[in-house]
């Protein structure tokens, strides 16, 4: 096997005891093998970094770990004993704890109610201590520091804040052996940086991670030591300052990747949407931008500048006011049929709002298709199965099957077949929020590909982010908010991550 | 291992291929081995006419359970259906068979096909307002099913005065069925029995608009994860409604076939249909919080329904001990059911 021969030794940190060994873990689903031997060493106090392409079996190792799915072969050795048999159980006894990529939270319960699942604090007459609770989960979450409502219905929360919960809930009940599945891919800088401190004094206490994430940038900033999984086997495992981009990438996909962000220059259009005085929700207020054909316009801000309701109140999916125009005429968008009438399409941030997990590619990715038709009017299956087929080859969406319900996608395959079905839809304007989150880097690459394609043919795209590069790689122009109002409009020369950064705190 | 790792990862073998089918098709297979079993226990089971003979008595459940499909998928349940079978049987009946006098206007006794047409549209008016209840009010489709099935069982009893229909009285008057509707519930072609025809004609046009028609895909995706249906800009509320309205038809069409077999109506037919059909969707293989499944699951579940029953009679099983073993074959598939899900997840 390649994988054993191409494994450079790397140094681990001085003498310190090994914490988890995994031995040629396999693991196959009806009609896929996932992992195909994967064996790795994480020690004690080490941030080990976990990269691979969608779909390399990242998370499926790391449910394996954490009990949720039995491996098929191999064997776990945690702190020299081998288990066998996990269980979620058994695992968390083990000091396991696992921070999903799809996030593992109860949507209609609360914050608190979420962190102290199961171990809820009870008074002396054993009823619950809903107070105590309460100081429990605020505390929970300020140590990542931040303040988020204990009280607060899960659901109803930004996807950010509800990765942070996420997060804040593992921590809560300090496992040794801590594995981050994409705890990022939601997150601005700044809530980054908080949980990055929060890493390093874990490490300090000599707490083992894997930390899984598709942000190249992330290796410097964290990484003891990096491991490549490609196609279900380890690559190899390299130290941080070997672990250049191009290093990395080469290692992930087999191949190097020319140009990241490949940016046509397209003459600006007629305006296509323009919006004037636009507010929703608790924090947006008073938006006004237009948005030209062939253009891409980005908005950025950090969490709770109001970016995050942009989407919804534009589409319909939140109550809003302010007058929305489109190619020159007042259009009301009450609802997303609406929005899909006029030509809007939205990629929500969070994928589980948009897919639906039990069906497959194709059914997915022709869902608005059915908005604004007769209920009794005929699927287009010729066409369906059309699309399917041409956006699994563009994108490269794995498994390439078509019979395989989402569910049983990576995180990022799910993502791309939204992307499909928004490219596919024939819309004009396109909504992308956080258009690449838990993408891998060549995946990113083809998705900016198609971006370009889209503006050439006249499309206009409006790219909310958080992703400071993408942003300067992609957008003609970035808007700032801040406090749910626009606090600086960034022309494509005037990008830089200081500028954004600047405008936006 | 060295050779099975240098094979391409090609998506399952033949292996994979069975465990598939086995995976799939369980109700199926459930059936045959009951059958099978079946024959091998009792010679009469595996004669034609038992044969015939079942298929007749799962009929009704069967033309329920497709309806009773429809709204699951969504997500919903439909206690009403029972309900609904007997309102509008009883509606049909009354108007076949007593004056209609609306507005101190003597209408006369309607003519057959306008009597069934009326009874249909009374089923879709019940499913329509079920549906709109749940979409309107935001009302679990439990509670607000379980309240309009009180409610219809009651506008079914004032419809009929508490009496069978035809009541003697108008039998005395001369009063009859008419001979189509005694057909659709006991009359056969070459053997086969009239209302297993129906049956196999409403689940195969229930197969045609899950799977051909708009509706039939908005119905899954609501079902499946009712925000992405929003998003894609998908009428939650008109889908709900019209899955419901559905379901009031089927209901209806059973009620007319029980009429034809028993000769008669009465406000409180059909007792714990509901049930039942709910019981021949889920072991049809129907997720209950929905989503996934289809018509022909159920119809093979109202089958084994049928199998299942008839195979206890012809045992001798004491009725006591065979709703004891009804329930149990219930609880056995659901589990099996669940197993089988969690296999395909991939989980332990
Ligand atoms: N329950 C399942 N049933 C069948 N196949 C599955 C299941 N879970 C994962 N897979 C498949 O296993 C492979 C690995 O998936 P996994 O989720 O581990 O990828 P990943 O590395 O985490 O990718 P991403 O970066 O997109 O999150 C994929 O091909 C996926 O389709
Ligand atoms: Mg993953």
């Amino acid at each position: 096997m390649t994988a054993t021969v191409l494994r450079p030794s790397a140094a681990p940190p001085a003498g310190a005891p090994v914490l988890l060994r995994l031995e040629s873990i396999e693991k196959a689903f009806v009609g896929v093998r996932a992992l195909k031997g994967v064996s790795l060493e994480l020690l004690a106090g080490e941030v080990q970094m976990l990269l691979g392409e969608n779909g390399a079996g990242k998370s499926t190792l790391m449910k394996i770990l954490a009990g949720e799915y039995a491996p098929t072969a191999g064997r776990i050795v945690v702190r020299g004993r081998e288990v066998a048999g996990l269980t979620p159980d058994s695992a968390k006894a083990l000091g396991i704890g696992l921070i999903h990529q799809e996030l593992s939270l109860v949507p209609a319960l609360s914050v608190a109610e979420n962190i102290c699942l199961g171990r809820m604090p009870t008074n002396r007459f054993g009823q619950i201590d809903w107070k105590r609770a309460h100081e429990l989960a605020a505390e929970a979450v300020g140590r990542l520091g931040v303040a988020i409502d204990p009280g607060a219905e899960v659901g109803r929360l930004q996807i950010a804040e509800q990765q942070l919960v996420e997060i804040a809930r593992v921590l809560e009940w300090n496992p040794e052996i801590l594995l981050l599945d994409e705890p990022t891919s939601a997150l601005s800088d700044a809530e980054r940086e908080r949980l990055f401190a929060v890493i390093r004094r874990l490490k300090e206490r000599g707490v083992g991670m894997i930390y899984i994430s598709h942000h190249l940038a992330e290796i410097p900033m964290i990484a003891d030591r990096v491991t490549v999984l490609r196609d279900g086997s380890v690559v190899g495992t390299i130290l941080p300052d070997e672990a250049d981009e191009d290093r990395c990438i080469s290692m992930m996909v087999g191949r190097s990747l020319e140009d990241q962000f490949p940016k046509p220059v397209v003459a600006k259009g007629a305006p296509a949407l323009e919006v004037a005085g636009l507010s929703a929700g608790k924090t947006l207020q008073d938006l006004s931008f237009t948005l030209h054909q062939g253009e891409i316009l980005g908005i950025f801000g950090l969490m709770g500048a109001g970016q995050e309701e942009v989407a919804a109140a534009l589409f319909g999916l939140q109550k809003s006011r302010g007058r929305i125009r489109i190619n020159g005429q007042d259009r009301g968008i009450r609802t997303p049929a609406d929005a899909i009438a006029q030509g809007l399409g939205l990629l929500t941030r969070d994928r589980r709002q948009s897919l639906v997990p039990m069906l497959t590619v194709g059914p997915n990715l022709s869902l608005p298709w059915l908005s604004n038709r007769s209920p009794w009017s005929a699927l287009q299956h010729r066409r369906e199965s059309e699309e399917v087929q041409r956006y699994i080859a563009d994108l490269k969406i794995r498994p390439a099957t078509t019979t395989t319900p989402v569910r049983f996608y990576s995180g990022g395959n799910q993502q791309k077949v939204i992307l499909a079905r928004w490219m596919s839809s024939g819309a004009s304007i396109l909504v992308f929020d956080e258009p690449t989150r838990g993408i891998d880097v060549g995946a990113k690459a083809d998705v900016f590909a198609l971006m370009g394609d889209l503006v050439q043919r006249g499309m206009s795209v409006l790219m909310i982010s958080s992703e400071l590069n993408e942003l300067i790689g992609m957008a003609d122009r970035v808007l700032v908010m801040r406090g749910g109002r626009v606090s600086a409009e960034l022309g494509r020369h005037e990008l830089s991550q200081e500028a954004l950064l600047r405008h936006a705190s | 291992m060295a050779s099975q790792r240098s094979l391409p990862s090609a998506p399952g073998g033949a292996g994979t291929r069975y465990r598939d089918l086995l995976l799939r098709g369980g109700p199926f297979i459930a059936l045959v081995i009951l059958c099978v079993f079946l024959s091998m226990a009792t010679p009469h089971f595996a004669t034609l006419d038992n044969m015939f003979n079942i298929t007749r008595q799962s009929a009704f459940t069967a033309i329920l359970a497709v309806g009773q499909t429809f709204v699951i998928l969504t997500g919903g349940i439909d206690l009403s259906v029972a309900a609904v079978a007997a309102l509008s049987a009883c509606v049909t009946t009354v108007l076949l068979t007593t004056p209609l006098v609306l507005f101190g206007y003597d209408f006369g006794i309607l003519p057959a096909p306008l009597a069934i047409a009326i009874g249909l549209g009374v089923g879709c008016a019940c499913g329509a307002l079920n549906g709109w209840i749940i979409a309107r009010f935001k009302i679990p489709d439990f509670i607000a099913t379980l309240g309009t099935m009180t409610v219809l069982r009651g506008v079914a009893l004032i419809v009929t005065d508490g009496l069978p229909v035809p009541s003697f009285q108008s039998m005395s008057s001369g009063a009859a069925l008419p001979s189509a509707l005694i057909q659709a519930g006991s009359g056969s072609v070459l053997g086969i029995p009239i209302s297993a025809i129906i049956a196999l004609i409403v689940a195969l046009a229930g197969f045609y608009i899950l799977r051909y028609r708009a509706l039939g895909r908005a119905i899954f995706a609501v079902g499946g994860n009712r925000e992405a249906a929003r998003v894609a800009g998908i009428d939650i509320g008109r889908t709900k409604i019209m899955a419901y309205m559905i379901s009031g038809l089927t209901a209806a069409i059973a009620g007319l076939i029980m009429v034809g077999r028993l000769n008669s109506a009465n406000a409180l037919m059909a007792d714990g249909e509901e049930l039942r059909s709910i019981a021949a969707v889920v072991i049809g293989g129907t997720n209950l919080f929905g989503g996934e499944g289809g018509v022909i699951g159920s119809l093979v579940g109202a089958v084994i329904i049928g199998v299942l029953n008839n195979g206890l009679n012809l045992l001798n099983v004491s009725p006591f001990w065979q709703r004891i073993v009804q329930g149990l074959v219930i609880v056995l598939v659901v589990i099996f059911d669940q197993w089988r899900r969690r296999k395909t997840a991939g989980g332990n």
